[in-house]
């Protein structure tokens, strides 16, 4: 990659108040951020969120109806994609079914006026670097869908793209799969050091992959942070609920400090971590709380739970194994009609509450989240 | 959740009583039995062909007496040597073949954009104007509108009367071997586009814009990835413009007038204008025979596997 010629202060990809309109839809509205050189970018959010709509701007195959996009500083709304240094795996791969793998592969150099001489050595490094060497000679048909996603991403690298764009190309694989080219795609990335840009619905693909990720929905960004910090403090409920299993609670914002806040839910005061923009918090105004699944520790006894801020009791509702953990739905009269999620994990004794069981639960108040509505 | 079978709908219903007369008629396990029984429509169409081509064999090998108008009753050679020695027919058939062979590379490449763009607009509009404008003429048929083309280009046709305006003195646009290769295009276009549109509408769009994306240009894209993924349509619909238009009859006929005979004219006026059944005959299996080298060179060339009929396309 061309990293030297580049500022270090120049973000690889930064976008300033792009928008998308098509005829009746705003697919995409206002959307700003930056991303750093040799980074791994998610943009994760539910289908018709935007996130495709906002790729398929960047690869240039459309042009924002406001804003601009720049690409190394460049701004290149009106540039034509075969004019963009932009390698792309498509949803659907669009390999080219006449050729074989290594004419696949070959192809971008071709249609880049590479030095011909120097192409068919470039190819076989780019296939072995996707580990499908001896396969060069295989049409698509040929190939398992794996090796197909492999020739898919060699393809989009070989040229030594400024940016790397994923749209999607895991989503119609088997989950081992999925997963295996996940850490493949990440293992790749690392090692050629390309900004990549990656668009998925996986919440678990987003945190596994991305250096940064950006949620969207209703053509909003929600959120641009790491993945840590998207987990850890989650700006919105829409945030918190898309990323991990969240259970929300809404009641009415007592009061709110730097350290703290405190909710009124029903007959309850829950108190919590303030998520929002604190001016925009005034007292008694609406409030959504927010815990996740694995932050309620479940037990039978009160004394079993150990130090806990806030305890509840509550009936076992649903009992779902899901191999390493369980999950229970429990029904708590104080915290309204929603049931209350729980992961168990306990590795050591995989004490199992039966439904109709009374158990208790609690949580720690650095675990609660609270958003007050703007 | 029972529900009383009247509240299904009226063609559930009917269905339901199909099938149980179906099931009534039918005889059990003649299961298997079932696509070859459904095949024999269209065997015995075919078979009746082959009896009738056994009789144009048969007749080719025999000579018309021309003071008895009788045909000989033993069989000889001597249709098939007239018919590879006279001057005229070599001229009907090379006229024929090197007719068809323009009518249909003119015909792919004005049907290729047609279906391209007939496939890819994003206008529900244009696609639905083109297609109409596609479907229209097979209403008409091709008799009317070779008569249509008369009107246009006779004499005092549309087309010399706008000439004449700007003055030109008018010109001889009819009986000629480019207004029959012309009527044949015109009536050949709408197959072009048929065959080619489904081919075309089976390379995903995703495929061109990865095409943009690794750095080809539209023209290169085309030339690169839409043609060559277009090949077993083009092929499909160059064979079917090829011996349409190899083996037609009305376009010379009408747009020609009787100067510009193609294959088929020959036959016709063998049959029903000498009554020289034999040589026609002998001229029938000719166009036969053409047809079917051309094809088979087609197949040879390009392999019936472009044409999806190996099965391993998925």
């Amino acid at each position: 990659m061309n990293t030297n010629a580049i500022p270090a202060q120049t973000p690889a990809v930064s976008a300033s108040n792009v928008a998308m309109q098509f005829s009746d839809l705003m697919a995409v509205k206002d959307a700003n951020f930056e991303l750093e050189n040799g980074r791994f970018l998610t943009i994760l959010g539910p289908s018709g969120s935007g996130k495709t709509t906002l790729l398929r701007m960047i690869a240039g195959f459309l042009k924002p109806t406001q804003g601009q996009i720049f690409i190394n500083g460049k701004e290149v709304n009106a540039v034509a994609p075969n004019k963009r240094s932009v390698g792309m795996v498509f949803q659907k791969l669009a390999l080219f079914p006449h050729m074989t793998a290594a004419q696949n592969v070959a192809f971008p150099l071709k249609m880049r006026r590479f030095d011909a001489k120097k192409i068919p050595a470039r190819v076989l490094e780019f296939l072995n670097l996707v580990r499908l060497d001896g396969l060069e000679n295989r049409r698509m048909n040929e190939l398992s869908g794996g090796q197909q996603q492999r020739v898919a991403i060699a393809r989009a690298l070989v040229f030594e793209p400024d940016l790397l764009l994923l749209d999607e190309p895991l989503a119609a694989l088997d989950r081992k799969l999925r997963e295996e080219m996940q850490l493949e795609f990440r293992r790749i990335q690392k090692e050629l050091g390309v900004t990549t840009i990656n668009v998925t619905h996986d919440q678990r693909e987003a945190l596994v992959v991305s250096d940064q990720i950006i949620v969207m929905d209703n053509g909003e960004i929600q959120q641009d942070a790491s993945p840590t910090q998207m987990y850890r403090t989650p700006h919105n409920p829409f945030v918190a609920n898309f990323i991990g299993v969240t259970n929300l609670f809404d009641g009415k914002l007592m009061s709110a400090s730097a350290e703290g806040a405190e909710v009124h839910v029903g007959d309850l005061t829950l108190s919590g971590i303030l998520r929002s923009s604190s001016d925009a918090s005034v007292l008694g105004s609406q409030a959504r709380c927010a815990v996740r699944a694995e932050q309620i520790r479940i037990a039978a006894a009160p004394d079993a739970l150990g130090t806990l801020d806030l305890t509840f009791q509550g009936v076992v509702k649903d009992v779902i194994f899901e191999g390493e953990r369980l999950l229970y739905e429990l029904s708590v009269p104080e915290l309204g009609d929603e049931p209350v999620r729980i992961f168990h994990h306990d590795q050591n004794d995989f004490a199992t509450h039966d439904v109709g069981e009374t158990v208790h639960i609690g949580w720690m108040n650095r675990d609660l989240h609270i958003f007050v509505a703007s | 959740m029972q529900r009383s079978p009247s509240s299904y709908p009226i063609i559930w219903r009917v269905m339901d009583v199909l099938e149980t007369t179906f099931a009534a008629v039918w005889p059990k396990g003649g299961g298997k039995f079932t696509p070859y029984l459904m095949l024999t429509p269209a065997i015995v169409l075919v078979g009746t062909l082959v009896v009738g081509l056994l009789y144009i064999g048969d007749s080719s090998l025999r000579v018309l007496d021309r003071s008895t108008f009788l045909f000989s009753d033993y069989w000889t050679l001597d249709n098939y040597i007239r018919a590879l020695s006279e001057p005229f027919i070599f001229t009907v058939v090379w006229r024929s073949l090197l007719g068809a062979v323009i009518v249909t590379i003119v015909t792919l490449m004005l049907a290729f954009p047609y279906a391209y763009i007939m496939v890819r607009t994003p206008s529900s509009f244009v696609r639905k104007f083109l297609l109409i404008a596609l479907f229209l003429p097979f209403f008409i048929g091709q008799v009317v509108r070779a008569y249509g083309w008369l009107i246009i280009l006779g004499n005092q046709g549309i087309v010399n009367d706008v000439l004449g305006l700007v003055g030109v003195e008018p010109l001889r646009l009819l009986f000629n071997y480019p207004a029959v290769l012309f009527g044949l295009v015109q009536y050949m276009l709408p197959f072009g586009v048929l065959m080619l549109a489904p081919a075309l509408t089976a390379i995903p769009e995703e495929i061109e814009a990865a095409s943009g994306s690794l750095g080809a240009s539209w023209v290169k894209t085309m030339t690169h990835i839409v043609l060559p993924m277009a090949k077993p349509g083009l092929i499909g619909a160059g064979l079917v413009v090829l011996t349409l238009s190899l083996t037609d009859f009305a376009m010379p006929a009408i747009l020609g007038g009787g100067t510009q005979d193609f294959i088929a004219n020959a036959i016709y006026d063998q049959f029903f204008r000498t009554s020289d059944q034999g040589f026609g005959s002998t001229l029938a299996l000719l166009l036969i025979a053409l047809g079917s080298i051309l094809v088979g060179i087609i197949f040879a060339v390009f392999g019936a596997g472009t044409l999806a009929l190996d099965g391993s396309r998925k």
